[in-house]
C-alpha cells in the first residue's frame, strides 16, 4: 500500500479507537462509582464538537507560540503512528515523542499566560519522573532482545515468547507511565482539578479539539506500544482485547484512587521505578532472565 | 489496515446515530431499563454476528453499524440487548470455527 494512505488509514484508527477507549475509560469509572457516566462515544463526539466551537484567544498568551504548540502536540503523536504501528521502527523515536510531548504540556501551559497553565507547566517539569522508568523498560529490552527496532523486537518475541514473561518488572514501568497518562490517573498531577485543566485550560475551540485528537492518538500509541514489546506478536483481535483489557484496569485505578499531590506523586512513581529498576537488574544477574 | 479502519469508522457512525435516535425516544432523565427491548435485541444479534462472522468487509460493516446503533444508545439502554447480540456472534463464531 501507498505510504501515505498507509500513515492516513493508521492516524484515523488511532484517533477513532484512542476516542473510543477514553470513552470507555470514563464509563468503567462511572459504572465503579455507581454513576451512569456518559455513553462510550461521548469522548469521539466531544473531540469533534471543539473543532466546529469558536476559537477564543486570551490577550495574555504568547500568541505563536500558544497556537503553535497544539499544533506541534498533534504532529509528535501523528510521528508516534509512523514510528510505531506504521514503520516498526525504532523505540527510540518512540522516547523521543514521549520527551517531547513533555516539552510540549509544559510550554502548552506556560505560553496561555494562565496561572493555572503556569502552575501546571511546573508539575511537568516535576511529572518528568515517569520518564525515567520508561527509558530504564527500554534499556532492558534492548538488553534481552539486542535491538531497539519494534520489528525486530516483535521477531525476537515469536521465536522466545512475550517479553512479559522474562521482564515483567520492566512491563511493569512501563504500566506505570500508562498509568500516568490514563485521564483522572493518579499521578495525572498536571491535570489536577485544583487546576482547572491544567495546561489546556485556556485552549479553546480548534485548538482544544487538536488536543483532545492528540491524546487519543497517545493513548492508542502508548498502548500499541506496550501491547507490542511486551506480549509478542498479536493479532489485530489481540490488540483490541490487549487494549480494551488495559483501559479497564487503569479504569478501575483511577476510579477507586484520588491524585496525589506532587511530591507523593513524584515519590511513588521514582519508587516504583526503582524497585522494578534493581529487581530487573537482579534478575539479569542472577540469571533469571536468559 | 483498511477493513479495521472501516469497521471502527462503521461503529463510531452507528454508535452516534444510536445515540441521537436514542435521545429522541427517550427524553426523561436517566432510567436504569430491566424490561427487554424485542426489536432492538434483534438488531444486537444480526449486528454483532455480520460483525464477526460474515467474512465480508461491506456485511461486517453493516454489522458493526448496527452493533453500534444499539451499544451506543443512550445510558441505560440497549444493554441487555448488546451483552445477548455479543454472546449469540461469539457462541456463532466458536462453533464456526471448531465444527466448520
Amino acid at each position: 500500500m501507498n505510504l501515505m494512505a498507509d500513515i492516513l488509514i493508521n492516524v484515523i484508527i488511532a484517533f477513532l479507537a484512542g476516542s473510543l477507549l477514553l470513552g470507555l475509560h470514563r464509563k468503567i469509572m462511572a459504572r465503579v462509582q455507581k454513576r451512569p457516566g456518559p455513553p462510550i462515544v461521548q469522548h469521539l463526539i466531544h473531540s469533534l464538537k471543539f473543532f466546529f466551537k469558536e476559537t477564543a484567544i486570551p490577550k495574555t498568551v504568547s500568541k505563536v507560540f500558544y497556537i503553535g504548540i497544539v499544533f506541534i502536540l498533534a504532529l509528535i503523536w501523528i510521528v508516534g503512528v509512523i514510528a510505531g504501528p506504521v514503520a516498526h521502527d525504532s523505540l527510540l523515536i518512540l522516547f523521543g515523542v514521549y520527551a517531547v510531548y513533555k516539552i510540549v504540556e509544559h510550554n502548552s501551559g506556560s505560553s496561555s499566560g494562565s496561572p493555572y497553565g503556569k502552575l501546571s507547566c511546573v508539575r511537568a517539569v516535576l511529572s518528568a519522573a515517569t520518564e525515567l522508568p520508561l527509558f530504564a523498560a527500554i534499556v532492558f529490552v534492548y538488553l534481552v532482545t539486542g535491538t531497539m527496532n519494534i520489528g525486530e523486537i516483535i521477531t525476537y518475541q515469536s521465536v522466545h515468547g512475550p517479553l512479559i514473561f522474562t521482564i515483567p518488572l520492566a512491563a511493569l514501568m512501563f504500566f506505570m507511565l500508562i498509568i500516568t497518562k490514563s485521564p483522572y490517573s493518579p499521578f495525572a498531577i498536571t491535570k489536577d482539578k485544583v487546576l482547572v485543566s491544567g495546561f489546556e485550560t485556556e485552549h479553546f475551540g480548534l485548538l482544544r479539539g487538536f488536543m483532545l485528537f492528540s491524546e487519543s492518538i497517545a493513548w492508542y500509541v502508548m498502548l500499541w506500544v506496550f501491547l507490542t514489546i511486551f506480549f509478542g506478536p498479536l493479532t489485530a483481535v489481540g490488540y483490541l482485547i490487549g487494549m480494551i483489557v488495559i483501559t479497564f484496569i487503569t479504569g478501575f485505578i483511577n476510579a477507586t484512587t484520588p491524585i496525589l499531590s506532587p511530591n507523593h506523586s513524584v515519590m511513588t512513581q521514582i519508587t516504583i521505578g526503582a524497585i522494578c529498576f534493581f529487581g530487573t537488574i537482579l534478575m539479569i544477574f542472577t540469571g533469571v532472565v536468559a | 489496515m483498511l477493513d479495521y479502519m472501516i469497521y471502527i469508522l462503521a461503529f463510531a457512525v452507528g454508535s452516534i446515530l444510536g445515540l441521537v435516535y436514542s435521545y429522541k425516544q427517550h427524553g426523561e432523565p436517566f432510567v436504569a431499563v430491566t424490561k427487554l427491548n424485542a426489536p432492538a435485541a434483534v438488531i444486537s444479534i444480526v449486528g454483532w454476528v455480520l460483525a464477526f462472522n460474515s467474512g465480508n468487509v461491506i456485511l461486517s460493516a453493516v454489522g458493526f453499524i448496527l452493533a453500534g446503533f444499539i451499544m451506543g444508545e443512550r445510558p441505560g439502554y440497549g444493554r441487555k440487548e448488546t451483552a445477548i447480540g455479543l454472546i449469540i456472534a461469539i457462541i456463532v463464531y466458536l462453533l464456526l470455527r471448531f465444527t466448520v
